[in-house]
């Protein structure tokens, strides 16, 4: 209860911070970022693609439940579901801050164009927001029932308990039908935002969205794991242990297969040798090299950790894989944008000349006195300010998590099994 | 009517006199170019790389090129980028919501974004007191979208309007208009017998980035004798 608690002030102490942070990014403007002009996407569109990485993938794992029948992960949908819903909504938030204007976000919905992956995005992300807010609510109902909560549950007033839990189950088990297919949606079109764009060719590619499905599994299933760990303890490890291993190994399949799609990607940017290729490699491997390699180190070893027997031994090996995964996943979203942008697309062959392809200066938008303005390629590295604005999806999912984690039984039944009697609790959670 | 433009290469002297009117016309901010100038293969403007052993030289103007297949307006989430009936890509200042999509989708890197407050940045730059430039007046379309303000919002995207402010009077594009050595030319490429479609047919031009579909409206006449 406490260690929640602590999380809780945690998450309200980040809220603020970020606030404020955005308070005064909305007065001086987006000039506080380090975006510019020839990199205009940074930390705040990497950490979306994060959250909306790690949001389907709670929802693939408590849906496979119910598809391929895995019942050891059963106790586990709950907890799922409330990922999902946290990361999603976290994925929604940073979006605003990126806004130069947030104020006109309702045109939005007014002149939607829908030409653009972006609208696609804003459909199936609200729709996900609204799935998973079901998905929680129909799981829940009936502990609020038997509680007596009156909490956005009138209407199962006049219901008795035993309606209510089927209702309960056969919701649960639909939404979990439809939210697979949605949950690799949201994937897919978060990826052809990128992949449309002919422009970049560190995007343009058909693997992207097939990458970001194996990625968000990856590390759907990784916050699903430090989540459970972190609020459940020794206590829980050693009750479903089995059902962790599960988990892992999961994600560590994921990884493979991302590895895959990675390796099969960068042998097609190589075998070409096209000078536009070439440089984006050069990006990665050299100017970037040391992040890339860092991504890289952090993938491969968490994969083999999960997938080895050394990895799901114990709760501290669980929680450290997870741990490094998720870091592995944050790098190389990060790394979706820095050979995207400083590649510039508008790069000139110049036959003859000892600098074979030439990125045409472009204005950074802002004036430095004594410093160029025009520029070939823009280091990029977030400012301050905005690392403490993007604290704000953190700080979100973090109040929602540890919120609705001390308040419902949201966690597979452990402590609560001492209490009450252990057959009722865990049949609960068990078997909807 | 499909405004477009023809750039002589072989004429133009990198003079960057239309940069400059450019962004005093259209009063963008320090730190904003919608027009820019400079030399390919050499990392200083009006400086010769050395090609095949000798130093040689031409200079090539990019501003927006009004794609007839622009991307820009195709990511736009809000309909804030959209081409005009002349065939003029434009920006709705007052719809553009600041995502910044249309920076990333745009292959020519035109787009500009205002990260401050234009007002702001150019009191920073030191100009005298009381020095303004640009076009004083709004100017709206015939729907009354905004195309045109001397001090765009912050956190709107701004570029090239090929001077709606004064195409919209028949008047050509300030560049077209100041150009010294002639090198810009300006018109209808519906009309067969515009200047700019006499020109077309009469020399070799190409577009930039072909390749990638976007088929601009702004065309380039390649340099025969590059500079030494
Ligand atoms: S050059 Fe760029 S901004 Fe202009 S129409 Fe084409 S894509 Fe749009
Ligand atoms: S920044 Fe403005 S003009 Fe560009 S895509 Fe977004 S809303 Fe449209």
């Amino acid at each position: 209860m406490h260690r929640k608690n602590l999380a809780l002030i945690l998450g309200f102490f980040l809220f603020l911070v970020s606030l404020s942070a955005w308070a005064y990014q909305l007065k001086a403007g987006l000039i506080i970022t380090h975006m510019r002009n020839p990199f205009s996407w940074g930390l705040y569109i990497a950490t979306f693609a994060f959250f909306v990485g790690i949001a389907a993938g709670g929802l693939i794992v408590s849906s496979a439940v119910y598809l391929f029948n895995i019942a050891a992960l059963k106790p586990f949908t709950r907890v799922a579901s409330l990922s999902a819903f946290a990361s999603i909504l976290a994925a929604a938030i940073i979006i605003l801050p990126d806004l130069g204007r947030v104020d006109k976000i309702y045109l939005l919905l007014l002149h939607p164009n829908f030409r653009s992956p972006l609208i696609w995005d804003v459909l199936v992300v609200s729709s996900y927001i609204v799935l998973t807010f079901l998905s929680v609510y129909f799981q829940l109902l009936p502990d609020w029932k038997r509680e007596g909560r009156s909490f956005l549950n009138r209407w199962t007033q006049r219901l008795s308990p035993e309606e209510v839990e089927k209702i309960s189950i056969t919701w649960s088990r639909r939404i979990a039908f439809v939210g697979l297919p949605i949950a690799i949606l949201i994937h897919t079109i978060t990826a052809l935002i990128f992949a449309t764009q002919v422009s970049r060719g560190w995007w343009y590619t058909t693997i992207l969205p097939a990458d970001f499905i194996s990625v968000a599994v990856a590390s759907g299933a990784a916050l699903c794991l430090l989540i459970a760990l972190s609020s459940m303890g020794e206590e829980g490890f050693s009750r479903y242990g089995p059902a962790f291993a599960i988990l892992a190994r999961i994600a560590g399949c994921a990884l493979v297969v991302h590895l895959f799609l990675v390796a099969t990607d960068l042998v097609i940017h190589w075998w070409w040798a096209n000078p536009d290729e070439l440089e984006l490699l050069s990006l990665l491997f050299r100017r970037y090299g040391v992040l890339y390699a860092l991504e890289m180190v952090l993938t491969v070893f968490s994969m083999v950790y999960f997938l080895s027997s050394r990895g799901t031994t114990s709760l501290r090996t669980l929680l450290v894989g997870s741990l490094i995964l998720l870091v592995a996943v944050f790098i190389h979203r990060l790394n979706l944008l820095f050979p995207a942008f400083n590649h510039f697309p508008l790069s000139l062959a110049v036959p003859g000349a000892a600098n074979e392809l030439w990125s045409y200066p472009v204005a950074l938008g802002e004036f430095r006195p004594g410093e160029p303005t025009f520029v070939s390629s823009w280091p990029y590295v977030p400012s301050l300010g905005e690392i403490f604005v993007d604290l704000l999806p953190f700080a979100l999912a973090i109040i929602i998590c540890s919120w609705m984690i001390s308040s419902y039984s949201i966690l597979p039944s452990i402590r609560k099994g001492k209490d009450r009697t252990l057959s009722s609790s865990s049949t609960h959670s068990l078997d909807f | 009517m499909k405004l477009g433009m023809v750039i002589d290469l072989d004429r133009c002297i990198g003079c960057r006199t239309c940069m400059v009117v450019c962004k005093s016309h259209n009063a963008q901010p320090p730190g904003t170019w919608w027009n820019r100038v400079f030399t390919p293969g050499s990392p200083e403007h009006q400086v010769p790389a050395l090609q095949k052993g000798e130093p040689q030289m031409y200079f090539l103007p990019v501003a927006c090129q009004m794609c007839e297949n622009p991307p820009c307006q195709k990511v736009c989430p809000v309909g804030a980028t959209y081409t005009d009936d002349q065939g003029r890509v434009e920006v709705d200042l007052e719809r553009c919501i600041g995502c910044r999509y249309c920076l990333a989708a745009c292959p020519y890197q035109v787009r500009q974004f205002n990260w401050e407050d234009p007002k702001k940045a150019k009191g920073k730059a030191g100009y005298v007191e009381g020095y303004e430039y640009g076009y004083p007046f709004p100017h709206r379309d015939k729907n009354g979208r905004l195309v045109y303000i001397p001090n765009r919002p912050k956190g709107v995207v701004e570029k090239c309007t090929f001077c709606v402010q004064y195409t919209d009077n028949g008047e050509k594009p300030i560049c077209v208009q100041a150009c010294p050595a002639r090198a810009r030319f300006f018109g209808d490429l519906d009309d067969p017998h515009s200047e700019i479609n006499e020109i077309l047919r009469q020399r070799q031009a190409f577009r930039l980035k072909e390749e990638l579909g976007t088929r601009p409206k702004v065309f380039y006449l390649p340099p025969t004798s590059p500079r030494k």
